[in-house]
């Protein structure tokens, strides 16, 4: 278990030096520059000179890289450049406030996902079933930004429930019940459509461990319906929905970030746009490698739980 | 099932029983279309941020940003109670206000003027800040020499006369703001842009980058006090989110609403602020390279195709207004009655087909802003009436801002920009012969030496009605060239809850918010 886990953390090395090399040639491929954007308009030939030297943006490519990921392996991510505010400072807190709506998202997805899924498999081709499943199929097809609108609409501007935008009352004390009030359109916009995706695949898996000749023994045997869902038919069935599960941990993240552009949660999506929109390479860098970073690790995660779960996956 | 749906709504009763909780007493919250760069005034070039450092510094000169009503806001003193101008032009002194404190308590005198000199201009200072002189050149390039005449009093010398550069000098890039000295050797030169620290009426409190930049009042300040306590700046990039967050009062100001949206939250109450003397314009430069544009028939047609009236009235729901002439109304040579070329779609079919132009086809480079494009399109569909068929060409605003500024190549013909200054020297940036890239920015390299001369000759009149006449003079040249389009000046709307008071909505794009509470 010890050399699997070992491995699988090795790999991510290559991984993040790839993601890296990657982001900055994209960054340099693109047309414009820093300079350009930050001097605005009235910028002379000289003086767009003048600051890309400042910024040491007239280094040959290869050598920014190399000072770039020198710096970053001694844990300085460098100072943004349209900002002047170290990267660490923009980066940090912005991640953990995407990770606070990663997770309640995860979390609402996966409690609506599992029972609505189980249930439904339990009750196949039952009303509840027929109507859940089309409900998933509409919810998980809706985009989030438009999802988050219509929320917005009806909970904020209509009934005037909950706020709008950001993470706290900017004239309040915050608090934790500022922030969860705050937290809940955010969170229910981009659960609905992982919710949906993991419904479905819970339904299908369930319904096909069912049919299982193993559960058909067990059922004739007389195995009680609680132990016979238990042991025989989850247990079974959680290799893939954990699978499934994590892939949307992934997909969250990159949905969060649509989300964050509509609530304004000072998420790394908006800093990300930020940043991409002002060509400011180090924090787009530090942005992507935490984004990767986060992708693999929740890989790994799911695929240490399997292991645990299903002997058979630690040989692989 | 039900013991869920219970739990959900007791949690959401909990959840709504604090909302709408008690604003603090005069807190303005801002909206605003985008997050600002550097708090740095000398190494920033952005307009919106000089929203929020105009607040926090100010200059030895001021614009009076108090008076919606005036054409051009009037030059009044800031940290300088006066100023004298030597009779050649070359030497302006600055006698200095006594008694100023920055905020964190440093004097202010005639040392401090010339620290930030240093800082922004001069190389052999060891307060020199090379972010800085990039950003500032357009008002230090002049400069051959800064002296302290006495505590209170500083010369300033020019290379050579220009009665335009107070007023080059109070633009939104590179603001030669007076930054405590203190302040600068206490975090370094990098530091300001997280300490920035002024003498303006309010103080810099914290700023949490894309959520929100507090500033509060200063209770020293030397002139008439804010009467806000704070204000936050919170950047809200979705235009709806903006707009909903207005309504639901998480903010009480934004800035650069949907025009679609904009008649309906005035029905519901909401404050529509504009003002008529914005100083810039949007306007398409066409250029000179295009084989198809040499013949000037076609540059005249294309001016007389585009109903500039129809795209203010439909499109911007009447917060904007059409323009014919480059000078924008926010400077004291514009001209209301000057028209270059009317709506006259069937005479400009007449100068085409004088010109032999059949299946003319035109590339239009336009940056991509999230708004959909309508203008450009509204233009399309304008110049395909009388025959010409234009591709739109769409990128993203850095991609844009690149393309723009290297100058169009031979296979465009045209492309669009709004901007300007509350200077007519802005038109000598974007319209003279010297100005076309690489170097400068006339993106469509038009060039007419009389224009060059009448320009000239305008920087170094002092008197404003000779200098005025002498503007008006080149835009009717560069009309009569017709290189360019221009299209329309934004009305600067501003949605304002009815509960915020004294804002002023002046020609600039920058606002003086000491003037303005909240009930």
């Amino acid at each position: 278990m010890a050399s699997f886990l070992i491995r699988r953390l090795v790999g991510i090395l290559p991984v993040i030096l790839g993601v890296s090399i990657v982001i900055f040639l994209l960054v340099q491929l693109a047309p414009g520059d820093a300079a350009t954007v930050l001097l605005g308009p009235q910028a002379t030939e000289a003086a767009k000179a003048e600051l890309r030297q400042a910024l040491g943006l007239d280094q040959p490519l290869p050598f920014q890289y190399l000072a770039w990921l020198k710096h970053m392996l001694s844990g300085d991510f460098g100072v943004g450049i349209a900002t002047q505010i170290p990267v660490t400072a923009l980066v940090g807190p912005r991640f953990l406030n995407t990770l606070i709506l990663t997770f309640s998202s995860l979390l609402l997805a996966m409690a609506i996902g599992y029972s609505v899924g189980l249930f439904a498999a339990l009750r196949a081709h039952s009303l509840f079933d027929r109507l859940s499943m089309s409900v998933a199929l509409l919810a998980g097809s809706a985009p989030p930004f438009w999802l988050g609108l219509i929320l917005v609409l009806l909970f904020a501007i209509e009934l005037r429930w909950l706020p709008v935008s950001g993470m706290q009352d900017m004239a309040g004390a915050g608090g934790a019940v500022d922030l969860l009030r705050h937290l809940v359109l955010p969170t229910v916009t981009t659960a609905l459509g992982p919710a949906a995706i993991i419904a479905r695949i819970v339904r299908s898996t369930v319904l096909e461990a069912l049919g299982k000749p193993h559960v058909r023994v067990a059922r004739a045997k007389g195995l009680g319906r609680a132990a016979l869902l238990r042991r025989h038919v989850v247990l079974n069935a959680l290799p893939p929905v954990i699978t499934i599960t994590g892939l949307q941990l992934g997909f969250l993240l990159g949905g969060a970030l649509l989300t964050e552009v509509v609530f304004a949660w000072p998420g790394l999506g908006s800093l990300l746009y930020d940043s991409i929109t002002a060509r400011d390479l180090p924090v787009i860098q530090a942005t992507a490698l935490v984004v990767a970073l986060s992708f693999v690790l929740a890989n790994i995660a799911v695929d240490m739980i399997n292991a645990i779960l299903d002997p058979r996956l630690r040989e692989a | 099932m039900r013991r869920f749906t219970l739990a959900f709504a007791l949690a959401t009763t909990m959840l709504t029983s604090v909302a709408g909780s008690a604003h603090a007493a005069g807190t303005l919250i801002w909206g605003m279309p985008a997050e600002t760069d550097t708090l740095d005034p000398h190494a920033t070039g952005g307009w919106s941020t000089y929203q929020i450092t105009y607040q926090i510094f100010e200059g030895l000169v001021k614009e009076d940003l108090t008076k919606a009503d005036a054409v051009t806001p009037a030059l009044v003193p800031g940290l300088a109670k006066s100023w004298d101008i030597s009779d050649d032009g070359l030497t302006y002194t600055f006698h200095l206000r006594d008694g100023v404190k920055f905020h964190d308590g440093t004097p202010f005198d005639a040392a401090a003027v010339k620290f930030n000199f240093d800082r922004f201009w001069d190389e052999s200072s060891p307060n020199f800040y090379k972010k800085a002189k990039a950003f500032v050149i357009a008002y230090t390039k002049w400069i051959k020499s800064v002296d302290v005449v006495d505590p209170m009093t500083v010369k300033v010398t020019l290379t050579a006369p220009n009665y335009q550069w107070i007023r080059q000098g109070l633009q939104s890039y590179g603001q030669p703001l007076m930054i405590s000295p203190a302040s600068v050797k206490k975090y370094g030169n990098d530091g300001v842009a997280l300490h920035p620290i002024g003498t303006g009426p309010f103080k810099f409190v914290e700023r949490d980058q894309g959520v929100k930049t507090v500033i509060e009042r200063n209770d020293d300040y030397w002139g008439a006090k804010a009467k806000l306590d704070r204000v936050i700046f919170r950047p809200l990039q979705d235009p709806a989110t903006r707009v909903n967050a207005l309504e639901n009062n998480e903010v009480q100001m934004v800035t650069t609403p949907p025009w679609d949206e904009i008649d309906r939250l005035v029905g519901e109450g909401f404050v529509l602020s504009t003002n008529k003397n914005v100083p810039y314009i949007n306007y398409i430069a066409l250029n000179f390279k295009n084989p198809a544009l040499q013949d000037i028939r076609i540059r005249k047609a294309i001016n007389m195709a585009i109903d500039r009236e129809g795209i203010a009235k439909e499109i911007k729901h009447n917060t904007s207004r059409a323009e014919y002439g480059m000078l924008s109304p926010g400077t004291d040579a514009y001209d209301p009655n000057f028209k270059s070329y009317g709506y006259d779609p069937e005479g400009a079919k007449k100068l085409l087909a004088d010109a032999g132009a059949k299946d003319l086809k035109l590339v239009f480079e336009l940056p991509q802003y999230g708004t959909g494009e309508l203008v450009e399109t509204w233009i399309q569909r304008d110049l395909k009436k009388v025959g010409i068929d234009v591709e739109l060409r769409k990128y993203e605003w850095v991609t844009y801002m690149g393309k723009w500024a290297g100058g169009m190549s031979a296979d465009v013909a045209m492309n669009d920009i709004g901007w300007g200054m509350s200077t007519p020297a802005w038109i000598d940036v974007v319209t003279r012969c010297d100005s076309a890239p690489p170097g400068g920015i006339n993106s469509g390299f038009s060039c007419n030496k009389e224009v060059d001369k009448l320009l000239g000759e305008a920087i170094v009149t002092r008197d404003p009605a000779a200098a005025k006449t002498l503007y008006q003079k080149a835009n009717r040249l560069l009309m009569d060239d017709a290189g360019y389009v221009p299209i329309d000046d934004d009305l600067q709307p501003i949605l304002l809850s009815s509960k915020v008071k004294g804002f002023v909505n002046p020609p600039e794009d920058w606002y003086d918010l000491s003037t303005v509470s909240v009930e």
